[in-house]
Formats: structure tokens, C-alpha cells, sequence
């Protein structure tokens, strides 16, 4: 599946521009893990992929048509994990996977439904109502309607909100599994979560699109850029980013993010972390 | 769709609010038909056509409020929320509409037949009455209309803003309020008492003027017409 976003722009209603002319391709299989502050245009974007929003102008294709002419075909391969949903709190789990099973058209309901069950873990909660469910099982019934049916296209947006670090784990490994043979746009603001996974990054802010690459190139950008030092004063800090502050025997150690380094700050190796917050204060600065 | 109607069904019918405000109608019916209907309307026999639809209007504005109840089930702000998963599915979203108008629309027959099996047994108990057939015709023109029109202005209302359907839950009220014209009275209930008292007989037999029935017709054309707006059009509004 190709996915191919072309000089897309879309402004709401009331005047807000949330994305401003942007222009990507992605293509599965990969794991695209999609990275920005609040109000960047993540959620918009996903909309736009998902074709609840039509963009203001420019253009979305998948495998090459334009999904504006082919919004059944494309809901027929997608799979969507908003960041905000309702559920259906009088069904059980297994009824509301199968009611969704039934939206999709799913023939061997049945079986897809007991599969997606397995693969977040809900077994033991099958027959429990939604509305018994914590804020973790209900994001967990949230992925697995998703996942209902094995679409090529799977969009999550912020799909680890509430779950504790063990299911964290299981989940990125879940998108990683899936995304070996298909096409998966991962948004979120937990870098872990995109670091470990993603053979692709997309880093936005301002609906522009400031990187979209491999997550290695990123972390080379910031090459030069990262250092440490010990905290004497506050004045010192004046031009840096501080990504980390930790207290050790010998003072507060500082983490920080500079277009110059200071010559009191000793250079690291940067992070992905350190990376996204170089790119994204410089832009701040800019 | 068959599948996604016993689920809305089941939604809309096994949760505590239903059997409470099947036991309300349940409630209310008996009280109506052991103080009212048992004394007849108009000089009329309790089981006559007259009382039994004096009877089904006063039932009128509880069976309102129960079918577009039913509708808050797909037009609440949870329902909205619920419908960023459902409206990415490939389903086709008429259909996806029809069949849960269709769960709302058997919910309220469910209501309405309590209503009427709650009359048959009285008039079976009570009177050991047994001649359904001469009822059939005011059971239609006073609970079809209007239920119908309930169903298909509440879509369309709970489509633009949910919380019109509770304003509009009070419009039996307001009719009852209202000094209606005659051709009006099913309304606000008066047509079954004042009609027969001017047909100058003892027991008048069951007859209908026709400004009465045109309006009922139209009534109930427009809810159907309203109901096939609501779920053919657009589910979503998008934002361009």
C-alpha cells in the first residue's frame, strides 16, 4: 500500500491553519512513527489519512487514486485508532468487536473477533460491559477494533495513553509485529515508544513537516549539539534547551540542547529525545 | 445490518432504563383504564373505539417520550464519540442509519404493544370483552402519526443537536396545553371525547371527519419522509 500526501493544507472553519502545505509518502511495510507538541497537526493529519476531514486544498492518493473517489476502498483497508473515541458501554467486549466486525463487513467474524481478543490481551475481560472496563481495557478494546479484520492500513493516534508501562511494552511490540507487512502511522509524545519501534519518523510542528526520516538521521542532526553539565547558576542555562535535570552526589546534572554549546557543557551522545527537542526549539527559536 | 439491529436492540432494550419505563407505561396504563376508560367517554361503552382511543392518547405523550428516548441511545454526545470508530468503518452509512432507526422504531412498537396487551387484558378481565378488530382503526390513526413522526423529527433533530431531543420530548405537553383546533384534537386528546358528543346518537359507531384523517395522513407521511432524510443524509458533518 502507498499512501502519497500531496501539498495538502488545511484550514478549519473558524480561521485555524493546521496544516500548512505538506507533502510525504508512505509506503508498507513500514512503522512510521509520527512526532510533534500539542497543536502540531498530528491529529488533523491523521483525520485527512482517514478521510473524516476533506483538506482545504491539495491532495491525498492511495495507490495512486485519489482517496477523495475512493472513500469505501479506503475504509475498507483501514484500521483507526482515534486519540479520542466512545465506546458502547451496554456491550460486552466480544459484542462490540463483533458489532464492528459487522460494520467491516467481516465474513469469518467469529474468528477475527477471538484473534483480536488475543492479540491485546482482553481474554478475561471478554464478557465483561465496556462500561466495567478501566481507562487501560477500554484503550486496549480501542486498538483491537483497530486490528479487526488485519486491514493494510493502520492509523493510531496515541494509542498507549493510559496503559501501564508493562502493556506500553506489549503494545509496541504488537505495532512492530504488524507492521512487517503493513502500513502503520504510529502518533504519539512518548519518544520511547517511537524510538524502539519506527523505521520511519515524521516530526511536525506548526502543521509543517520539520523531518521525515530514519529515526538514525534524526539523532545525527543533533550530532554536535548535546551536553551535559553541572549547575552553578541559573544564568548559565540562558540559550539552552535543559532536556534532563538529575541530582547526584556532586550537584544537579543538566541535559541540554544548544545550536552552540557552551564551553562549560561537556558533548554527549544525543538521543532521540535530545534530537526531537534540538528540532523542535530551534524551530521554537526560529 | 441484521446483526447490527440485535445489537442496537440490545443496547436500547436490556438496560435498567427500559424496564423502568416499561413498568412506568405498564403503571400509568393501568391507572388511566381503572379510573377513566372504565367509565366510558362520551356516554360510550369502555371498550369502545372512543375510550380505548381516548385511552392511547392519553398514553400518547409517555410512548413520545419513549421513542425519542431511544434516539438519545445514537445522538448523545457519547454516541458522537462512539461514532469516530463506527464512521471509518466501510459500512454503508444509510443502511448503518436504517438499521438503528429500525432498533428505535422496534423499541417504541415494544412500548406500544404493552400498551395495547395491557387494554386487552383489562377489557378481557374487566368486561370479558374480546372484539380487538373494532379497535384496530383508532390504535392506527392515534399511535402511528404521531410515533412515527416522533421517530423521523427526532433523527433529524438529534442529527443537528443532541439535547433537542429533550426539547422536544415536551411537545405532547404543549399540545395538551394548547386549545388545538378540532381537525387537531388527537393531539391534545380531546378529539375522542368532544368528536362523538357531536354525532347526535347514544354509542355513536367509530367514524373519522376527513380534515381529521387528512392531517393524521399527513402526519405520517411526513415522519416517514423524515425518517428516510434522516438516514439517507449525511451521518457526519465534515468540517469543509
Amino acid at each position: 500500500m502507498k499512501m502519497k500526501i500531496h501539498n495538502v493544507s488545511m484550514t478549519y472553519p473558524g480561521g485555524k491553519e493546521a496544516l500548512k502545505e505538506i507533502s510525504l509518502n508512505l509506503e508498507s511495510p513500514c512503522l512510521t512513527g509520527l512526532l510533534g507538541p500539542n497543536g502540531a497537526g498530528k491529529s488533523t493529519l491523521m483525520k485527512l489519512l482517514t478521510a473524516a476531514l476533506l483538506p482545504t486544498s491539495g491532495a491525498i492518493y492511495m495507490d495512486g487514486q485519489p482517496i477523495i473517489k475512493n472513500i469505501q476502498s479506503l475504509k475498507a483497508q483501514l484500521g483507526y485508532l482515534p486519540q479520542d473515541f466512545g465506546l458502547f458501554d451496554e456491550l460486552t467486549v466480544a459484542q462490540f468487536l463483533d458489532y464492528m466486525a459487522a460494520l467491516k463487513g467481516l465474513r469469518d467474524h467469529k474468528t477475527a473477533v477471538e484473534e483480536t481478543i488475543q492479540a491485546v490481551s482482553l481474554e478475561e475481560k471478554k464478557t465483561a460491559r465496556i462500561g466495567t472496563l478501566s481507562g487501560g481495557q477500554r484503550q486496549r478494546v480501542g486498538i483491537a477494533q483497530a486490528l479487526l479484520g488485519n486491514p493494510p492500513f493502520l492509523i493510531f493516534d496515541e494509542p498507549t495513553v493510559g496503559l501501564d508501562p508493562e502493556e506500553r511494552i506489549h503494545f509496541r511490540n504488537l505495532f512492530s509485529k504488524t507492521a512487517q507487512n503493513r502500513l502503520v502511522l504510529l502518533s504519539t509524545h512518548i519518544i520511547e515508544d517511537v524510538q524502539s519501534v519506527c523505521g520511519q519518523i515524521i516530526v511536525m510542528n506548526q502543521g509543517r513537516i520539520l523531518f521525515a526520516g530514519p529515526p538514525e538521521k534524526l539523532i545525527q542532526k543533533a550530532s554536535g549539539h548535546v551536553g551535559v553539565f553541572f549547575e552553578k547558576s541559573f544564568a548559565q542555562e540562558d540559550g539552552l534547551h535543559i532536556t534532563a535535570r538529575v541530582n547526584t552526589s556532586q550537584g544537579i546534572r543538566c541535559r541540554a540542547v544548544a545550536d552552540r554549546l557552551p564551553a562549560f557543557a561537556r558533548p554527549e551522545e544525543p538521543t532521540l529525545e535530545d534530537a526531537y527537542l534540538y528540532l523542535i526549539s530551534r524551530e521554537v527559536a526560529k | 445490518m441484521i446483526r447490527i439491529f440485535k445489537y442496537e436492540c440490545r443496547r436500547l432494550l436490556w438496560n435498567k432504563f427500559f424496564f423502568g419505563f416499561f413498568l412506568v407505561t405498564l403503571f400509568y396504563g393501568w391507572q388511566i383504564l381503572t379510573n377513566v376508560t372504565i367509565l366510558g367517554v362520551s356516554r360510550t361503552a369502555p371498550f369502545s373505539p372512543w375510550s380505548f382511543g381516548d385511552y392511547l392518547c392519553r398514553m400518547i405523550p409517555l410512548l413520545w417520550i419513549g421513542a425519542l428516548f431511544f434516539l438519545t441511545f445514537f445522538h448523545s454526545a457519547r454516541a458522537r464519540r462512539a461514532a469516530v470508530l463506527t464512521n471509518t468503518a466501510p459500512a454503508h452509512p444509510g443502511k448503518y442509519a436504517f438499521a438503528r432507526c429500525a432498533a428505535a422504531a422496534a423499541g417504541t412498537g415494544l412500548l406500544m404493544l404493552a400498551a395495547l396487551a395491557e387494554a386487552a387484558v383489562f377489557y378481557g378481565g374487566y368486561f370479558g370483552w374480546h372484539n380487538w378488530k373494532t379497535l384496530a382503526q383508532p390504535a392506527f390513526i392515534s399511535l402511528a402519526p404521531p410515533l412515527i413522526f416522533a421517530l423521523g423529527s427526532g433523527w433529524c433533530l438529534g442529527k443537528i443537536k443532541g439535547w433537542l431531543l429533550y426539547i422536544w420530548m415536551l411537545v405532547p405537553f404543549v399540545c395538551m396545553a394548547l386549545p388545538l383546533p378540532e381537525k387537531l384534537g388527537i393531539w391534545n386528546g380531546s378529539f375522542f371525547s368532544e368528536y362523538p358528543k357531536t354525532l347526535g346518537t347514544l354509542d355513536p359507531e367509530f367514524s373519522l371527519p376527513a380534515a381529521t384523517a387528512v392531517f393524521q395522513g399527513v402526519i405520517l407521511a411526513l415522519g416517514i419522509l423524515l425518517i428516510v432524510r434522516g438516514v439517507a443524509g449525511k451521518e457526519q458533518k465534515r468540517d469543509r
